[in-house]
């Protein structure tokens, strides 16, 4: 009760000054870290949480769980590269269009799988996104089996290509923020709502004059397009996407560990799960790079049982429960 | 005439769950439907919230068909419910639960939260409104669905045995709550097991069985009619009670 009445305009205000305190750190971050190797970690940590949290959206906030968001993921990339390869375009260009299809894709992948729940519609994205990437891998104009690559050294600014991680840090940080922020607001909104309570009870929140299918649909398409963009910054980082890197199903995992990990459905919860994952996948590969990729399967296995041990509600969860426990020691 | 419903069937498979059932609702009326278990009564009224679609039929809301709208249609047009198994939103709050009943007329949040909060206050729900609504018991769980339904702001109010499960002292602060809500000039249909609320509560009484409708009036008059006391004890005690 007293912490109710203590919250208001007052703890609102309170609550942004320290977001915007946080916000203010994280961007001087990469002047803390001087050597390249730490930068770039930091650079993918927030790469992983755009896509992971573009996720949240319909997997954590509506409960759909997509194994198949590398298809929107993939299609940012290609069509960054696809812009450069066939019309010479910088890559951000092509992010727009990679948006565009991606809404397409949504829309139609959308059609048959939302009649379908629980494992079933996961299953059914699964499905989904191996269709296209096998179509990919064998479509000779976006590269087939080998890929596409990005220009080898910068044209101009317009390219974005930068030898120091730090830009894409600040561009991911960016990208990132805003989409929080519309996370945020979405969450507090009718919709966010909405999406809960079908998340919860489809069947009552139908009762309650929720229009379910098209609710869903929004989620998806909005997570659909910050994905894809997840895409096209991944291609404008690394300059290069195939097959496996681009529609991998590794991918679509990856989305949903980070997530499971940090706390579903929860604001910050993508962005705890990757500051842990994403250095962890590193000093694995670093440590044992030569044993191949296979060990960042075993790390994903490992991190996925002790959340369902330990905490079926990620990170977010154990905060909860910390601080339940200090209230109870505090009173 | 507030809801009308003529030559209602639902037949799952070759069972006729309820058979040619005729029901009609003036505007302020509150109506039972009672009946035996499996008379069909549940599953009438499924259809009415739009829940089922009946295989044939038709159905109509104010003069409009409904028979084929699905149910967040239902809640659009004025016709609420709620479950027999109470569906709350387990993970949120109790506020939360109601607000989102409240969002289907106000799209602001402010106003959501506040039409939910005089709901809750409403029900009496205001000292739960930050618990949980995962947290509750079943009755509290009961008055949730009430709240939530009539945030939608609804003319016509379904009850599924929304007071069954409940203690006596529970089941008086039940009824007192649906008088409240019948003196807000909503309309009301209650499907209940328990006699003593049809009888303290409804104006007017339907009896299903086996699918139909086999009486219909006033409630202390209907339960004297013979055919309902057969329908609910069956011949051979009938015979011996008349042989007494």
């Amino acid at each position: 009760m007293a912490m109710t009445a203590s919250r208001g305009a007052w703890g609102r205000g309170v609550a942004v000054l320290g977001v915007l305190a946080v916000l203010a750190l994280a961007a001087l971050l990469p002047f803390a870290l001087q050597d390249v190797f730490h930068q770039r970690i930091a650079a993918l940590v927030l790469l992983a949480a755009i896509s992971a949290s573009a996720w949240n959206l319909i997997g954590g906030y509506a409960g759909q769980v997509s194994i198949g968001h590398a298809v929107f993921f993939g299609v940012g990339a290609y069509s960054a590269l696809l812009g450069y390869t066939l019309f010479e375009w910088p890559p951000i260009a092509g992010a727009p269009f990679g948006i565009l299809i991606s809404l397409v894709f949504a829309t139609i992948i959308g059609l048959p799988t939302f009649r379908l729940r629980g494992h079933y519609f996961s299953m059914a994205t699964i499905a989904a996104a191996e269709l296209v990437r096998i179509l990919v891998v064998n479509w000779p104009l976006v590269g087939g089996a080998v890929g596409l690559m990005g220009p080898a050294v910068p044209r101009s600014t317009l390219d974005l290509s930068f030898t120091s991680p730090r830009p894409y840090y600040w561009t991911f940080l960016g990208t990132l923020t805003a989409l929080l922020l519309v996370t945020h607001w979405m969450s507090r909104s009718r919709m966010g709502f909405y999406l809960r309570a079908i998340k919860g009870q489809e069947r009552a929140a139908r009762s309650l004059g929720v229009p379910v299918q098209r609710y869903k649909y929004y989620a998806l398409l909005l997570s659909a397009g910050f994905t894809s963009l997840a895409g096209s910054l991944y291609a404008l980082m690394v300059g290069f996407v195939d097959p496996d890197s681009g529609f991998g199903i590794l991918i679509s995992v990856r989305m949903v560990i980070i997530t499971a990990l940090g706390g579903v459905g929860t604001l910050f919860g993508p962005l705890a799960g990757a500051v842990i994952l994403v250095p962890l996948e590193e000093w694995t590969n670093a440590t044992f790079g030569g044993a191949g990729t296979g060990i960042t399967y075993v790390v994903y296995g490992f991190v996925i049982m002790l959340i369902s041990r330990f905490a079926p509600g990620g990170l977010a969860e154990l905060w909860r429960r910390l601080q339940a426990a200090g209230r109870r020691h505090a009173a | 005439m507030l809801l009308e419903a003529r030559g209602i069937v639902k037949a799952f498979g070759s069972f006729r769950a309820v058979d040619g059932a005729d029901f009609h609702l003036a505007e302020g009326e509150i109506v039972g439907l009672i009946g035996p278990n499996g008379a069909g009564k549940s599953t009438f009224f499924n259809c009415l919230a739009g829940e089922l679609q009946p295989t044939s039929g038709r159905i109509l809301f104010r003069g409009r068909d409904i028979t084929r709208a699905p149910p967040e249609a239902h809640a659009r047009l004025g016709l609420a419910r709620t479950w027999q198994v109470p569906a709350v939103f387990e993970e949120m709050t109790v506020r939360e639960n109601v607000m989102v009943g409240a969002f289907l007329r106000h799209g602001h949040r402010q106003e959501a939260m506040r039409r939910a909060d005089e709901m809750l206050a409403f029900t009496g729900l205001s000292p739960l409104a930050a618990s949980r609504a995962g947290s509750l018991g079943t009755p509290a769980r009961k008055r949730l669905e009430i709240a939530r339904a009539l945030a939608t702001e609804p003319e016509l109010l379904l009850l599924d045995e929304a007071l069954a499960g409940l203690t006596p002292a529970e089941v008086q602060a039940a009824i007192e709550l649906v008088r409240r809500i019948h003196a807000r000039g909503i309309t009301l249909v209650i499907v209940e097991h328990v006699m003593e609320v049809i009888l303290t509560l409804a104006q007017r009484a339907v009896v299903f069985h086996q699918g139909r409708v086999i009486a219909e009036g006033a409630p202390r008059a209907v339960v004297e009619d013979p055919a309902v006391i057969e329908a609910y004890l069956g011949h051979s005690l009938r015979r011996r009670s008349a042989r007494a």
